[in-house]
This record gives C-alpha cells, sequence and structure tokens, in this order.
C-alpha cells in the first residue's frame, strides 16, 4: 500500500515530509549544536552564524531546543493515535458482536466523549492525574478514540451483515475466527485514514499542551513549549515564532496528506469518513 | 379550497410532530450524554486520588487529621451519594466551594464564563458567516479557479492550529500594527467598541477550524443538492436561479455543514484554555487549567460541568433548528 500512496504526488509529498519529521525525532537531540537547557550570555539575540534561529530570554539556543523537543512533540503524536486505536477500534468492532447492552453503553459513552470540550478536558484532566507525559498521552488518547470507534464499528457492521458472513458463522465460525478473517480486511483501510488523521490531531494537541506547559513542564525543551517562551517576548522579536510554527504547520500538513491519499489508493472505503457523522446518527442504530 | 386548508393542516401536524420526534431523538442521545458526562467529571476526584487535606494541612498532615477534614468535606460517603448529592446541588447551580479558599465556584466561575462565551460565541458568528460564504460561493462557481482558490485556502487554515493563529495574530495586529490591544479583556459595560476590540482576535483564532470545516461541508453539500431531480425539474420548469437557491438547494444542502457546526461547538469552548493563554484573559479556561495545576479538583469539575451543559444545550438548539429547516432529518435520513 504504501508504494500506491508514494505514486500519487500528494502522499509523495506527505511521506517524504514526514520522513524528515521522524528523522528529526529520532536524530533531533543528537544533532542539537549547544545544549538545550543551558543559557548563554547572548539574551534574544537575532539569527547568527553561532545561533542560526537566535537564542531565547535566557540565552538558549533555540534552534537547539527545537532538535531536543521534536522527540516528545512527534513520539507523542503517535503515541496519542496507537492509544486512541486500541481503546476506539476493539470496544468498536466488539459493539456489533457483544449484545445490545455494550451496544448501547459503548455508543452513549462515545458519545458523551464527543461532546466533551476537548482541549479544557485534556488539560484539566492531564493536570489532575499527576501533569505527567504519561497521564497526557492516556487522556488525550481516550478523547481522540471516537474517531476509531465509529470507523471500526461502522465497517464492521457492513461485514456483518453481508451473505459470506452469515454463512461462515452457519457453518460453525467463531465470531473470533470471523473478525479475524473478514471484519480485520474491511477495517482496516478506514482504520489507518484515521490513524493518519488522528495522528494530525494529535499533534496539534500535543503541541498545544506543551505549549501550556501541561504534560511536559519547562524547562524540557518541546515546540510548543518553545513557541510558548518566544511568545513572551514578541515585542523584542516579532518573526522569532515562525520556525516552530513552521514545523508544526508542515507536519499537520503532512499528516493530512497522507490521510488523504490512503482515501484515494482505498478508493470507496475512505468515503465514510469524509462525511460528518451527527451526534445523533447513532441513536436508533 | 377545502382541499388547501387539509394539506396545509396535514402539513402543519406533520411539522410539529417532526420536530417533537427530533426532539425526542435529541433527548434520547444528550439525557445519558449529560448523565455519563458528570459521572466522568465526578470521578475525576476518586481516579486522581487528590484530597483537600493535602491541599490545606501540607506536609503537616496526620491520618486523624486527614479523615476529620475528609469528613468535613462528606468525602467519607459512598461514592454514589456524593455524586448524587453533588449532581443535585449543580442542577441548582450551586457547584461547590473551592478546595484552595472556600469559595463559591459558582460565583468565580460566573464572571470568568462570560468572557469565554463572549469569545466562543463570536468565533461561532464568524465561522458561520465567513464558512458559509465560502461554501456558497466555491459551490456556486464550482470547478472554476474560484473554487480551486477557496478549496485551498480552507486547506491552508485547516491545519493551522488555534495558538499558532493566536500568536499569528498577536504578533501582526498588535505587536507589529499596535491597532488592537493584545491583551486583558474589557467588560461590554465599558462601552461595545473596547470590549469587541478585546475579544476579537481571540475569536477569529479559534474560529479558523470551523470556517474551513463549514465551507467544505456546505460546498459538497450544496453541489449534492444541485445534482438532484427536483433542481433539474425546477430548472425545467423555468424557475429563477435564486428561487432554487434559496429553497430548493440551500434547504436540502445545508444540513452536513449544521451538522459539523454542533459538532465544532465544543472545540470552540475548549480551545478558550489556549486562547486565553495567549491573549491574557482570565476566563474559564485559564480558570480549569490553574484550578487544575493546584490540584483543586471540585473547581475544575464545577468548569467541566458547565462546559457540558452548554455543549448540551447548544446541540439541542442545532438539531431543532436542523428537523426545522430539513424535515428529512427528524427521520434520520
Amino acid at each position: 500500500m504504501l508504494g500506491r500512496i508514494a505514486r500519487l504526488p500528494s502522499g509523495r509529498l506527505g511521506l517524504v515530509i514526514l520522513l524528515g519529521v521522524l528523522f528529526l525525532a529520532a536524530f533531533g537531540p543528537a544533532l542539537a549544536p549547544y545544549d538545550p537547557l543551558e543559557g548563554g550570555d547572548a539574551v534574544l539575540a537575532g539569527p547568527s552564524s553561532a545561533h542560526w534561529i537566535g537564542t531565547d530570554y535566557l540565552g538558549r539556543d533555540v534552534l537547539s531546543r527545537i532538535l531536543a523537543g521534536s522527540t516528545v512533540s512527534v513520539l507523542g503524536a503517535v503515541q496519542v493515535a496507537l492509544i486512541a486505536l486500541v481503546v476506539g477500534a476493539v470496544p468498536g468492532i466488539l459493539s456489533v458482536y457483544l449484545g445490545r447492552s455494550f451496544e448501547w453503553l459503548s455508543l452513549r459513552l462515545v458519545d458523551t466523549l464527543i461532546a466533551l470540550p476537548f482541549l479544557v478536558f485534556a488539560v484539566a484532566v492531564t493536570a489532575l492525574l499527576g501533569n505527567g507525559i504519561p497521564q497526557a498521552m492516556f487522556t488525550v488518547g481516550v478523547l481522540v478514540s471516537p474517531v476509531f470507534y465509529r470507523v471500526s464499528r461502522a465497517a464492521a457492521l457492513t461485514v456483518s451483515r453481508s451473505q459470506y458472513v452469515e454463512s461462515a458463522l452457519l457453518s460453525g465460525a467463531s465470531v473470533g475466527w470471523v473478525v479475524r478473517k473478514h471484519v480485520w480486511a474491511k477495517v482496516l483501510p478506514p482504520l489507518s485514514i484515521a490513524l493518519a488523521t488522528t495522528m494530525g490531531a494529535g499533534f496539534v494537541v500535543v503541541s498545544s499542551l506543551t505549549f501550556l506547559g501541561i504534560g511536559v513542564q519547562p524547562p524540557a525543551p518541546t515546540w510548543g513549549g518553545v513557541l510558548a517562551s518566544e511568545l513572551m517576548y514578541l515585542s523584542y522579536q516579532p518573526f522569532a515564532p515562525l520556525v516552530p510554527t513552521l514545523l508544526i504547520m508542515v507536519t499537520v500538513w503532512a499528516f493530512n496528506l497522507l490521510a488523504d491519499a490512503i482515501r484515494d489508493v482505498t478508493g470507496d472505503a475512505g468515503r465514510a469518513l469524509s462525511r460528518p457523522a451527527p451526534v445523533a446518527a447513532d441513536a436508533t442504530a | 379550497m377545502s382541499t388547501t386548508t387539509t394539506t396545509t393542516h396535514v402539513q402543519g401536524w406533520a411539522r410539529t410532530h417532526g420536530i417533537s420526534r427530533g426532539l425526542g431523538r435529541t433527548l434520547a442521545v444528550f439525557v445519558p450524554v449529560f448523565f455519563l458526562g458528570t459521572f466522568i467529571t465526578f470521578g475525576l476526584r476518586q481516579l486522581s486520588g487528590l484530597s483537600p487535606a493535602h491541599l490545606q494541612l501540607g506536609e503537616s498532615a496526620t491520618p486523624e487529621k486527614v479523615a476529620q477534614l475528609e469528613a468535613q468535606w462528606g468525602l467519607d460517603q459512598p461514592f454514589l451519594t456524593q455524586y448524587w448529592s453533588w449532581l443535585t446541588s449543580v442542577l441548582h447551580g450551586d457547584l461547590g466551594l473551592s478546595w484552595v479558599d472556600g469559595t463559591s465556584i459558582s460565583s468565580a466561575l460566573f464572571g470568568r464564563a462570560i468572557i469565554s462565551l463572549s469569545i466562543a460565541g463570536l468565533a461561532l458568528l464568524i465561522g458561520v458567516t465567513i464558512g458559509f460564504a465560502l461554501g456558497t460561493v466555491a459551490a456556486l462557481w464550482q470547478t472554476t479557479w474560484v473554487d480551486r482558490a477557496i478549496t485551498g485556502f480552507t486547506t491552508v487554515i485547516s491545519v493551522m492550529p488555534s495558538f499558532v493563529v493566536g500568536i499569528a495574530l498577536v504578533a501582526v495586529f498588535a505587536v507589529s500594527l499596535g491597532w488592537f490591544p493584545s491583551a486583558g479583556y474589557v467588560p461590554i459595560s465599558q462601552g461595545v467598541t473596547p470590549w469587541f476590540e478585546h475579544i476579537w482576535l481571540p475569536a477569529l483564532a479559534i474560529s479558523f477550524d470551523t470556517i474551513a470545516d463549514v465551507a467544505r461541508q456546505l460546498r459538497s453539500g450544496l453541489i449534492g443538492a444541485y445534482r438532484e431531480n427536483y433542481v433539474v425539474g425546477a430548472v425545467v420548469r423555468g424557475l429563477g436561479p435564486r428561487r432554487i437557491f434559496f429553497v430548493h438547494v440551500l434547504r436540502n444542502g445545508v444540513g452536513p455543514a449544521l451538522t459539523v457546526l454542533g459538532m465544532k461547538f465544543p472545540n470552540l469552548l475548549g480551545g478558550a484554555v489556549v486562547t486565553e493563554a495567549i491573549f491574557g484573559l482570565a476566563g474559564y479556561g485559564k480558570y480549569a487549567a490553574d484550578s487544575a495545576q493546584r490540584g483543586d479538583v471540585p473547581a475544575v469539575q464545577g468548569v467541566l460541568v458547565v462546559s457540558i451543559v452548554v455543549v448540551v444545550v447548544f446541540n439541542l438548539l442545532v438539531n431543532t433548528a436542523l428537523v426545522k429547516i430539513t424535515p428529512a432529518s427528524a427521520r434520520g435520513v
């Protein structure tokens, strides 16, 4: 599937950018020319040959802080999406098979998660639970999981009503076998689209949280944290936030390009995601 | 003559019936949402393991003192009893007392919520106005350069996180140009213009996402409606393009955009946490973040429950409007 995505121009662009971002996440901390935590004499200096994108209010090299912070920022998004995948997709598929009461309860829980004002909950719950990276990833992962629940449930519903599943069940196949053999194949394309979109969204949320100092507190370097510290000195360096801003935007854009490319490659299977699902849509399902 | 009156009578009956049925369906969803949401919110104290004792006694906490203080706050009661008494007082408008200073959360929240709600409301207004304009123009001029330009624009603004937009707006309008104040809030009682000057940049910052989504959904909804047979029929019957647009196309194509609006509103409220940090506003998002970092659980629960109520009420309004505009949505189509 990667090959077919790479043949689309937009998919290729998305993949190339994401590879670059992954490279930053893997080797960024090692590439940092200075210690990201140690300040210098030149405070709030502009770009120079010594400090390519200047220094912050403590004289710390901004480039080093961005490079060192890339691991948390990028891997955070990936972790969020993976947690959301497990928390959302498993009950999503099971909701079709585990009977009425589980179905009703899981649907109402998903409705509730969608109706919660997302960022306020992410901030509040993370901070209450101890304000660490695991708490932040868990909270955000659970909050974005409804996407996976809906997508996998919709696909599983379609499959479960098909005749080949019916005949498999009639000839004595277990529910577990049907899920592994038939449902999984139908659920996979929409799930991978949702995974790409969620990584983009999760990346924004992680950046927003680190911007607020939630989950990862200063002085630990993150992309959001770099932005926050530069915002305070905007009147001295109006253009300083440009680099982390562009990094964040391009990364989100690349995730969206990838999601669109998967949608194009997998055809109709991904169509359901591009339509908005009304909160009340599943009321009688 | 009598046939016409009968028809209007039946139509009127069908319309009210449709609305009440749509409302019933919406309530069937949102009553459980309200109870589950408040239950999760209340469960946060258990989940966090925080207690007013640690906050007030600090290091000097002995087990007896902790137990005494927890009994004073009613925390020795069974969980469901606590939940029920909390929920009943919440429904009476009493959000309880802060663990930190023992003041009323309702009164602390009231003034702050007005700031956040006026920003969210203005953002909604901006999102709807610009989103509808862009979506309509793109649909009317579909596949031309106008359509492509609008689609490109909505793609760009949809990948801009609200805190990035906020910083950019501060950098350009407040710092570089100095046209608007970069921080703070002025109540509307001190004049509409200064009030507006303080809230329109934060509102614009969180509205981008809504603009993009409303424009996209409206565009595809309208284009879909233009392909319907009844529109072709209307053209063949010689109806004017304006009448076709407003009566046939807009009414039937607006559904997805309205639905998106109902789902965007929680984001607009939630976005307050970030924009209030950027624009230095003492709204309910900042109150939530500060209280959470201090470990003041009842205050956080108060913010969350208020936001749940606002979202539920807003969605009831949107769904009612949806049923009124497109009666088909009452049937769950």
